[in-house]
């Protein structure tokens, strides 16, 4: 067709033209674009004063500087991460109590008025159980933590975490963005990795893509929290207690980034060979961000929504265990038998198979871990309510179910470095358009997950601590 | 979820129609009747004016690239339903990353009826290598100067009028966040569309010798896409040996954009919109 | 039983051996193939090469390049005839026009790799030629026009060679003999004319070489002296002409006056000079678009604890560059 050969005449046209211009005519293009760009600006712009940047350069001398830069940086994830658990602790008792009521209401109304039984079990013990756990669990840290979050977000905070701990990527042949993308990790995983697009270089933003597992989401605070509150500050003198929960969270969560860049640096010296890629970052000028937009966002956006994919799972989830725990093998239950079955691997491990079962029937979403757990633990049918204090907890842990403090710390290693949940997981197929890649993002951390537990584990036996 | 509540005028000013009304619509788009696309610099407040405009709450976090694929919501002006369309911010369109080609792609084949350019007041010169890349694509642009009180704040003081005349183009004073300017930016964007103010859209020579390459390419890109609008900035994309322009080229797709134009434009929208979605 | 179990293993090696596309036999071939494909390859970039350089190839001469025994050579070149890919005239060998397309393919393909190894791939430039060797072999000419393409239609490689265009002509290097060049700006040798052989004999003794940049200090009737900095070359009128010289670009004479960004101290402001040359493709583009254009002010604004990044002030806007990206913008202190 004619259309078809006139326009390969163009293309060989252009090729021609370009290779008779002089080889800098991009630069040219550029340079006359912002030329008159120049011209335009100057001739609209009348400025008063020449101090233009003072105050967010005062702010900003002060975030990035060596003195204060880190400790700042530091102190923020600290103060946010108190407040979440000193917060979250109250409020999630009260949550509980309200909750486990209607859920005692119920059981009796159901009773009084004849259901059979497994129907009463089913719905106020099975799912009933499921949603209240994970919306006591859930809500409340993430009230807090999340409009916390978005207002050093809408500040303009977060770029100068990136540049803080750029040279640290750089070392670790990835991208100083990376570090935004950790940020919103901490919200969600699965957004997270789609944040990575900020990355421009394919080879940096797939170790992004890989590696932002490391960071705990707020599916997997609760769990950290929990444990920090209830075992590690628990030996500390309770007006110390949220202070040292927050110090374990922060902790644990500093593991999370050590992790990071030595999973970042492994995977640039393997399989994503190469050299670190240019990196330009824009550090925008500070903005008051905006209260009622701010809720509106952690709360609508963030919170109801995470919390509702949370219930989603947690519903069926509940009524799984519930008819695990009510389905008899001999003398035991299809639950406990599983449990039993896992246990020698969970004890490999420095866990147990109730942990271990746990977390298959979380894979659709980490939220509801802790909350599978302690209705395995609290077993079949006999279903009493849930422990609404944190003594009734390690009552329920060390007392019923032979908790040690190396439970305690490997669950919490556990829950940092374990495999993706499923949403991520479908989140990084989406993103790389590729089974390897998001089959890899699983290998990966589970197995850093077996091999850091199993090292901890074993080294504290030998050391006789466990 | 749709908001309906409806925002007054919050100025006067003796160029404005007297009863502009705006009814912000959400992502209730079913039916619209002009498409607008929304370009800019990253953190100039794009989705600020996004959410005033639509009602909608999309989330504005203050770090580069926060917006990294296109959200769309509408809002009805003057009894004329619009579509906004609010792509990623970029600093230009040559550089074919993945936000910029986002963003290129859209104004380039997506046809929106207009695209307002927002612009930071206090870094203007910055803003403007957009606005006149857009302007190299398309002649219905108008560029909304935003921050006009951040830019107060700091002590710089914004003529907008000798803006619009060096460049060309409508160019209106804002401060999304308050909403301030917002009815005569919406105007301005609805007289460019109709035609009934005069746009002469800035256009850079840059070397003579390139001038003369781009003048030979024009006229044959004009055969093979007769009534394409642009073919100067095809001519220069293709003399920078753009991709993807090759491709349009080649495979008929630009010829195909001429032809789409003259149906109904309406269709095509629906039909990026659907394929936006995916 | 046993019968079973080594029919069964015969079976497997029969079919691993014979299976098409990934039995034995088949990738056998395929190497094969592709190695006969490199030797041919290899041997028309080196005639390509001679006849550049106005002599011609002989089968010694592409025994010793390709590291062959002379035997397999010629029955190289005899192939390579059949194919028409080149022609014997005497001792002589010719590339035909079909030769000379292909080879300048392999060129391209071999420039064009070592781009975007450089610029893409980031690998450290005396890395880019072996890897460009390994790669060179195996691209179409589709796969090629899109790698061209992608990277931006380059013209020249990370050495300063000129890539061969899409239809196979190579840009020369335009030079004049230095006796022609007038001012004591610095120059590039861009070619040393071997005959009359007495002059270039002259010229190798002194020790001039192909590539160097050179000034011209002093030129009288008898004499022309010339300097690389370090080193001080004499040599009489009649044999400096026969040393083609040709300006520097225009990025060396102005990296000669400046500064790269990053030793721009705390405490100063500086205007771009240029982007180095190093810098292309995708990162070139970066920087233009972010406003790091000539003449542009420019000043460090922040360090972090590390030392790098710094972020500068650039029209505005506060943007953070790695030390390695700011040692490849040239600037001027004021």
């Amino acid at each position: 067709m004619s259309a078809e050969l006139q326009s390969k005449d163009i293309l060989a046209k252009a090729e021609a033209l370009r290779n008779s211009l002089s080889s800098g005519f991009r630069d040219e293009i550029v340079k006359s674009l912002y030329t008159e760009a120049e011209h335009i600006a100057k001739r609209a712009v009348k400025t008063a004063a020449e101090k233009r940047y003072d105050l967010d350069q005062k702010i900003d001398r002060l975030v990035t500087s060596p003195w204060t830069g880190l400790p700042i940086m530091l102190l923020l994830l600290t103060v946010i991460i108190w407040l979440t658990v000193s917060g979250a602790n109250v409020v999630s008792g009260w949550i509980a109590v309200v909750l486990f009521g209607i859920g005692d209401y119920g059981r009796a109304l159901f009773n009084q008025i004849g259901m059979p039984w497994w129907i009463t079990g089913f719905i106020w013990d099975g799912v009933y159980l499921g949603l209240a756990w994970v919306v006591s669990v859930m809500l409340p840290p993430m009230m807090i933590f999340f409009p916390a979050f978005t207002f050093m977000e809408d500040l303009g905070y977060l770029p100068r975490v990136a540049f803080n701990l750029d040279w640290l990527f750089k070392k670790s042949g990835a991208h100083g963005k990376q570090s935004l993308t950790m940020a919103m990790g901490f919200g969600c995983n699965a957004a997270g990795v789609i944040a990575t697009r900020v990355i421009d270089s394919p080879r940096e933003r797939l170790i992004a893509i890989l590696t932002n597992n490391f960071v705990p989401c707020n599916g997997r605070f609760p769990t950290l929290i929990m444990l920090a509150t209830v075992f590690v500050a628990a030996a500390f003198p309770p007006a110390l207690t949220s202070f040292i929960a927050a110090g374990t969270v922060v902790g644990v969560v500093l593991i999370g980034v050590f992790f990071t860049f030595l999973a970042s640096w492994i995977l640039s010296k393997t399989l994503l060979k190469g050299e670190a890629s240019a990196f330009t970052l824009e550090l925008p000028p500070y903005r008051r961000p905006n209260v009622s937009r701010i809720l509106y966002t952690s709360i609508i956006d963030r919170t109801i929504f995470v919390l509702w994919r949370a219930m989603q799972t947690a519903a069926p989830a509940g009524a799984i265990i519930w008819i695990m725990a009510n389905v008899s093998i001999g003398d035991s239950n299809l639950a406990r038998a599983t449990a039993d079955w896992l246990n020698p691997f969970g004890l490999l491990l420095g866990l147990d198979g109730v942990i271990l079962l746990a977390y298959i029937i979380a894979i659709p979403a980490n939220e509801i871990v802790v909350p599978t757990m302690m209705m395995v633990y609290m077993g079949a049918g006999m279903m009493i309510n849930g422990p609404t204090s944190n003594n009734e907890i390690f009552d329920l842990l060390v007392n019923g179910n032979g908790w040690t403090m190396l439970t305690a710390v490997n669950l919490m290693l556990f829950a940092l470095l374990h495999n993706p949940c499923a949403t991520t997981i479908m989140t990084i197929y989406k993103e790389t358009k590729s089974y390897k890649w998001a089959t890899l993002s699983v290998v990966m951390t589970l197995g850093t997950a077996f091999v850091v537990t199993f090292l901890t584990a074993s080294f504290a036996r030998l050391m006789g601590w466990a | 979820m749709t908001n309906t509540k409806t925002v007054l005028p919050t100025e006067h000013c003796e160029t404005c129609p007297a009863f502009t009304q705006l009814e912000q619509m959400g992502i209730k788009v079913g039916d619209f009747d002009r498409v607008i696309a929304l370009a800019g610099n990253p953190n100039t407040g794009k989705s600020t004016l996004f959410n005033a405009l639509t009602g909608l709450k999309q989330h504005t976090g203050n770090w580069p690239g926060k917006t990294v694929t296109r959200a769309e919501g509408g809002f009805e002006f003057n009894k004329i339903r619009y579509k906004l369309v609010d792509l990623p911010g970029t600093y230009s369109l040559l550089s074919a990353s993945q936000d910029e080609e986002v963003a290129r792609d859209f104004i380039l084949f997506g046809q929106p009826s207009c695209t307002i350019v927002v612009t930071d007041a206090t870094s203007l010169e910055r803003n403007l290598n957009l606005v006149m890349q857009v302007m190299e694509i398309t002649e219905h642009v108008v560029v909304a100067v935003n921050l006009m009180d951040e830019a107060k704040r700091k002590g710089l003081e914004v003529d907008a009028r000798s803006l619009s005349r060096d460049l060309g183009i409508p160019a209106i004073p804002i401060t999304a966040r308050t909403g301030d300017g917002i009815h005569t930016l919406l105007g301005a964007v609805a007289d460019v569309i109709e035609g009934t103010i005069e746009i002469k859209p800035l256009r850079i020579n840059g070397t003579p010798e390139f001038q003369k390459a781009v003048n030979e390419l024009v006229p044959m890109i004009e055969q093979v896409a007769p009534g394409i609008p642009n073919a100067r900035w095809l001519a220069i994309r293709l003399l920078d040996g753009d991709a993807r322009v090759q491709n349009a080229l080649t495979s008929g797709e630009l010829a195909d954009i001429v032809s789409r134009q003259q149906r109904v434009d309406i269709q095509f929208s629906k039909k990026m919109s659907v394929e936006g979605r995916q | 039983m046993n019968f079973t179990y080594w029919s069964v293993v015969i079976a497997v090696l029969i079919i691993a051996t014979f299976l098409p596309r990934v039995g034995l036999i088949a990738v056998y071939k395929t190497y094969r193939t592709a190695k006969d494909r490199e030797q041919v390859e290899d041997a028309l970039k080196h005639l390509l090469d001679r006849e550049q350089q106005g002599r011609h190839a002989s089968p010694v001469s592409i025994a010793g390049t390709l590291d062959i025994p002379l035997g397999k050579a010629t029955q190289l070149i005899e192939n390579m005839e059949t194919q028409e890919l080149l022609e014997t005239r005497g001792n002589e060998l010719h590339l035909t026009s079909k030769g000379e397309r292909w080879a300048l393919h392999v060129i391209r393909a071999h420039r064009l790799w070592e781009r975007f190894l450089a610029d893409e791939a980031r690998m450290p430039l005396e890395q880019v030629h072996n890897e460009a060797q390994r790669r060179e072999h195996s691209l179409t000419e589709l796969e090629l026009n899109d790698l061209d393409a992608a990277l931006g239609h380059p013209t020249r490689d990370p050495h300063g060679d000129p890539i061969p265009t899409r239809e196979g002509t190579l840009p020369k290097v335009e030079g004049m003999p230095i006796t022609a060049w007038q001012t004591d700006r610095p120059v590039r040798i861009v070619h040393l004319e071997d005959e009359p052989a007495l002059a270039y004999e002259q010229i190798l003794a002194a020790g001039l070489r192909l590539g160097q940049v050179i000034r011209i200090l002093e030129k009288t009737q008898n004499r022309y002296l010339l300097s690389d900095g370090e080193t001080e070359y004499k040599l009489a009128p009649a044999v400096a002409a026969n040393v083609h010289v040709a300006a520097l670009p225009e990025s060396e004479m102005l990296k000669r006056e400046a500064i790269p960004l990053v030793e721009l101290a705390h405490d100063q402001r500086g205007e771009i000079v240029m982007l180095d040359d190093a810098v292309q493709g995708f990162t070139r583009r970066r920087f233009l678009d972010l406003g790091l254009t000539p003449g542009t002010v420019i000043y460090p604004e922040l360090q972090n604890f590390f030392g790098d990044p710094r972020a500068y002030r650039i029209r505005g806007t506060l943007i953070a560059l790695r030390k390695d990206q700011a040692a490849q913008i040239w600037v001027k202190s004021i």
